[in-house]
């Protein structure tokens, strides 16, 4: 519709104008790879860690634990454990998650499934890295300050993250890294929605885009809208901390005035709610996107899917309240927030059928994008299940705040979009690097992946439900968690597990894209959306001709197919 | 800058460009009232959970200054607008007096908001008196620093006042710029009414 | 000890002590039950179709869009089953729970209720029951530190609130906890019924130390109760030193039944 061609780039030929100050989105979606994959290790090492002290606590971490704690004995001590709790869920919910998701593929595909040379917005879509880098730069820096880095929690609740609670420049930087990121996410944002409005290919309209870009899509909607909230939050909390504003401060703590610090609460769940959405909303795209691929099988129902997608990010808006339950909101406010929040469910109950239904009477290919999207599907179902007990008031005042909480969201937020960034790893890596992962090796992960991401979380399940509360450091100074140490020391050794099998992973990943020689062809998985109609890698124009789009993106065993292929190309005409 | 690239480097259809670019800025003005709200909605929770309003210990803020401050940002949209349809007759010279008043005023708004500052600060309120008062530092703080990014965005379309860039091509920043700093006179109006009228 | 537990044992929450601990239980596990019901359903379709419909077993798909109405019937019952079936039934059950009893304040007029003040600092429980005098916030009260004494089968209500930083009261034998925020004073109400020692924590992230922020529950039969009270006061009278202003942190009591933000007086 609102198509318009844009000029062919130049070809980059310094290696700072190719690698470093790029405007080509693929480039920008390698660096956020890179950013993500890096980000990613650290945080995951950083949850050993927290898993190690939760089984043996006290014991020195093994191999690396004397380097780093050398004046406890190689174990981590109380203070640095309640940072890398905190550091783990920043880093692996902003530094990793985010840029790979949205980031890395967000920048990847959006053009190239649109048939666009590039974003609508080059430059933004740079500086969007760019600022990334610099919050990620200013978080580590905050790891080496004299205090420590940050230690109130990823929700950096008030009056702890306040100057009563973290005194360091720890907690200030990482509310300043966090802003920085959020207005590099609120440019990338700008810059995706603008694109999927203005660069769709000629004939192409909202529902022949493919589910990835609806995820993608919404995503940004959401983060446009909602990352300023934050930014708001963590700003008022940068003048509590620096000029000496009482915004969060009350009670004995604040020497002048009374603010409230409930209201950071509010304002952060406001955010936060949405942000769950955020992370899983492309997942869930990438995820409708190759069920149908592999299925060799037009998505069941695609046009539901995408707006149950757009109902539940509607939806994600108006149900922060359940994240509050024990700090007494008024009756009726829990009420209504415990009701709206179970209304998700219907839109969520629809993906299950779709994603079921393209299974159905389908030709499965078992491939490993495949094998990590039915994964996604699987964990996505126990992540959503599980959401009903601390969405139901009664139950939240039991499991509010214990490891059932961590359980949940890990498996929500954590496990479903670890394995669709994973999925989407695996099947854009020829149009991205050229070469095709080793997919013996690749099913190896999977299958250690899933079993010790279940272990993990569904033990961690079970120690919230035995009533084992959160972010503690010694789990057996109390009674009452005493004879949950076995299944503490299980998920420890699954986290263990799960954590190696990723060096599976990174050794396959830097092999294909460094040192593997040959060459994928143009459409190894033979899909037909327009990603696939040109060459591997993408060269740096995208597409020579812009594509004028015929039929959908799903358009797989059409009986009037007259070619001996069984499917059909986005640009042409359906029989 | 960004404006500058993306004009020259990509579009062949002026029209089409222009849309997305419209499109961005009403995403991003959205962004930007996202955080305002924000902003507002601490404001109205504290004010209608406290019994007293100034809360203890504060008085209100006498009117002169914001009043002042009101009236300048609201005189400089104005100019805007004149600057705005006489860019797009082209009329040049008119065009000059409108944008460099519109320039002017939004340095006499930074100037009267560190006057208030100052002010406060010589009546003894400070950031930490109450939450009141943090507030109006905060807010005031916050807008200031978006409107230094107007009056920076304003600095852009120098190239385009002197004549140095194409007429047609500038006509889409012209109208972001516009839009953007229209934005920040209704944000100070609502700040107005609400930190310092009611 | 561990080693001798089944594992049923092992994942069953604390033992209950709380009249009306066993209402979370109940909508704990009835939820469980639907959601292995539902859960089973999608394994059912993801392992079931991964196997059925394998490309070497059924290599020609077919050919649809799931936009057929049979299709859409189906996917709009499976969707609003889950709706009515579990969500709309566990809303109703919490809903009940929750305004019937857990936020149905006793009548503190007509009933002999026990009232506990609880301040939560950095890191450590105070706990505040009224005196002899019955009024808050007076030189008799009885105030101790991580050792909390209620009786059996009365109803207590708690009124909570934070030096510092946000603590979470949490009794894991009841199943409850609420807040303790600085500056706002939260209530909770609980009826222990089991006479023992138990433990109470912090559930809210509250520092360095906050998983050694525990607190002793003791619960007596009403008897062995107004035994210790009576021996606590003699002890309090005794300790107590009127003049020191650091023994005043409690506060009013407020039966007013609303949540209520207060500056900290004294």
């Amino acid at each position: 519709m609102a198509f318009y061609e844009q000029h062919i780039h130049p070809k980059p030929t310094t290696f700072l104008s190719k690698y470093v100050f790029s405007y080509d989105h693929k480039v920008i979606g390698k660096q956020f790879l890179w950013y993500g994959i890096f980000f990613l290790l650290v945080g995951g090492l950083m949850a050993l860690m927290i898993r190690w002290t939760l089984a043996y606590p006290g014991q020195a971490f093994p191999v690396i634990g004397h380097f780093l704690f050398p004046e406890s004995g190689g174990a981590v001590p109380p203070d640095t454990y309640a940072m890398l709790f905190t550091m783990h869920g920043t880093i692996m919910i902003f530094y990793a998650i985010t840029p790979i998701l949205i980031g890395a593929f967000g920048n990847f595909c959006i053009p190239l499934m649109l048939g666009a040379r590039d974003m609508a917005f080059p430059l933004l879509n740079m500086l969007s890295f760019h600022i990334a880098a610099i919050s990620g730069l200013i978080l580590l820096g905050s790891l080496f300050t004299p205090l420590g880095a940050a230690a109130g929690g990823w929700t950096s609740y008030p009056t702890l993250s306040t100057l009563i609670g973290s005194p360091g420049v720890g907690q200030t930087l990482w509310s300043l890294a966090i802003f920085t990121l959020g207005v590099s996410s609120t440019m990338g944002a700008v810059n995706y929605i603008t694109t999927i409005i203005c660069l769709r290919a000629p004939g192409m309209g909202y529902f022949d885009m493919p589910l990835t870009i609806w995820g993608l899509g919404l995503t940004a909607v959401l983060n446009a809208i909602f990352l300023p909230v934050l930014g708001a939050g963590v700003l008022l909390l940068i003048f509590d901390r620096v000029f000496g504003t009482t915004f969060f401060l009350a009670g004995a703590a604040a020497t002048t005035g009374t603010g409230d610090p409930v209201l950071f609460q509010h304002v952060f769940w406001i955010f936060g709610h949405p942000e769950v959405y955020i992370l899983i909303l492309p997942a869930w795209g990438i995820v409708s996107d190759q069920l149908s691929f592999f299925a060799r099988k037009p998505a069941f129902g695609a046009k539901a899917t995408a707006l149950a997608m757009t109902s539940i990010t509607i939806l994600s808006t108006l149900v922060y309240g359940h994240h509050m339950f024990t700090t007494q909101m008024s009756p009726l406010l829990t009420q209504t927030f415990m009701t709206l929040t179970m209304t998700i469910s219907i839109p969520s109950a629809i993906f299950f059928a779709n994603w079921l239904g393209t299974l159905w009477k389908g030709s499965i290919r078992f491939h490993s994008p495949m094998l990590f999207s039915m994964g996604v599907v699987f964990v996505f179902g126990l992540g959503g299940l599980t959401g009903l007990y601390l969405g139901t008031v009664t139950t939240d005042l039991y499991l509010h705040d214990t490891y059932f909480v961590v359980g949940h969201f890990h498996y929500t937020m954590a496990a479903s979009v670890l394995l669709g960034g994973f999925a989407a790893t695996y099947f854009w890596m020829p149009k991205m690097f050229g070469t095709i992962m080793n997919e013996f090796w690749a099913k190896v992960h999977f299958w250690i992946t899933m079993m010790g991401l279940n272990g993990v979380f569904f033990g961690m399940m079970l120690v919230g439900y035995g009533g084992m509360h959160r972010r503690i450091y010694n789990p057996f100074i109390y009674e009452f968690t005493q004879k949950l140490i076995p299944i503490n020391t299980f998920t420890t050794w699954s986290a263990i597990v799960m954590g190696l099998a990723q060096i599976i992973f990174v050794i396959n990943f830097v092999h294909a894209v460094f040192f593997k020689k040959e060459k994928a062809s143009d459409n190894p998985w033979e899909v037909g959306t327009l990603e696939w109609t040109i060459p591997s890698p993408a060269p740096h124009y995208n597409f020579k001709e812009i594509p004028v789009v015929k039929c959908g993106p799903h358009e797989f065993g059409n009986p009037n197919l007259n070619s001996n292929k069984d499917f059909q190309y986005q640009t042409e005409e359906l029989a | 800058m960004s404006g500058t690239m993306v004009n020259q480097e990509l579009r062949l259809d002026p029209a089409k460009a222009k849309l997305s670019s419209s499109i961005a800025m009403i995403m991003a003005l959205i962004s930007f009232s996202m955080l305002f709200a924000t902003l507002m909605l601490g404001y109205f929770a504290f004010r209608f959970t406290s019994e007293v309003w100034p809360p203890l210990g504060m008085e209100r803020i006498t009117l002169g200054l914001p009043t002042m401050s009101t009236a300048i940002i609201l005189i400089s949209s104005l100019f805007y607008l004149g600057f705005e349809s006489s860019f797009i007759q082209k009329e040049a010279k008119k065009s000059k007096l409108y944008f460099y008043s519109t320039l002017a005023l939004g340095c006499l708004f930074m100037f009267a908001q560190t006057m208030l500052w100052s002010k406060l600060r010589s009546e003894g309120i400070f950031t930490g008196t109450s939450v009141f008062a943090s507030m109006i530092y905060a807010f005031t703080w916050i807008h200031a620093a978006h409107v230094l990014g107007g009056i920076i965005a304003l600095l852009f379309l120098l190239p385009t006042i002197s004549g140095k860039r194409d007429h047609d091509k500038s006509l889409s920043l012209v109208q972001n710029v516009g839009q953007y700093w229209h934005f920040l006179g209704i944000v100070w109006l609502i700040m107005y009414f609400s930190l310092f009228v009611f | 000890m561990a080693d001798k537990l089944t594992f049923m044992q092992m994942i069953s929450p604390p033992e209950d002590i709380s009249e009306h601990g066993h209402l979370i239980d109940y909508l704990f596990n009835y939820t469980t039950t639907l959601n292995i019901f539902f859960f089973l359903l999608v394994c059912i379709g993801l392992f079931g179709f991964s196997f059925l419909y394998a490309k070497k077993r059924h290599p020609k798909p077919y050919y649809t869009y799931g936009n057929k109405k049979i299709h859409i019937l189906v996917a709009t019952i499976i969707g609003i089953a889950v709706f009515i079936g579990i969500d709309l039934n566990i809303t109703r059950m919490s809903n009940n729970d929750y305004i019937g009893i857990f936020v149905n304040w006793p009548d503190e007029t007509r009933e002999d209720v026990v009232r506990v003040q609880v301040l939560g600092q950095q890191w450590a429980w105070n706990f505040r029951q009224a005196g002899a005098d019955r009024v808050f916030n007076t030189e008799d009260d009885i105030v101790t530190l991580n050792d909390l004494r209620v009786p059996a089968g009365k109803k207590v209500v708690f009124q909570i609130l934070s030096k510092d930083v946000i603590h979470s009261l949490y009794f894991p034998n009841a199943r409850r906890k609420t807040d303790a925020i600085p500056g706002r004073i939260t209530r909770m109400w609980i009826q222990f019924n089991k006479p023992g020692n138990y433990e109470i924590a912090c559930a809210e992230m509250c520092g360095t130390y906050h998983y050694r922020m525990a607190a002793k529950l003791t619960v007596y039969e009403e008897d062995d109760y107004n035994h210790w009270l009576a021996e606590a006061q003699e002890i309090h009278d005794a300790v107590n030193d009127p003049e020191d202003a650091a023994i005043y942190w409690g506060w009013k009591w407020a039966t007013n039944g609303k949540t209520n933000k207060v500056g900290m007086t004294k």
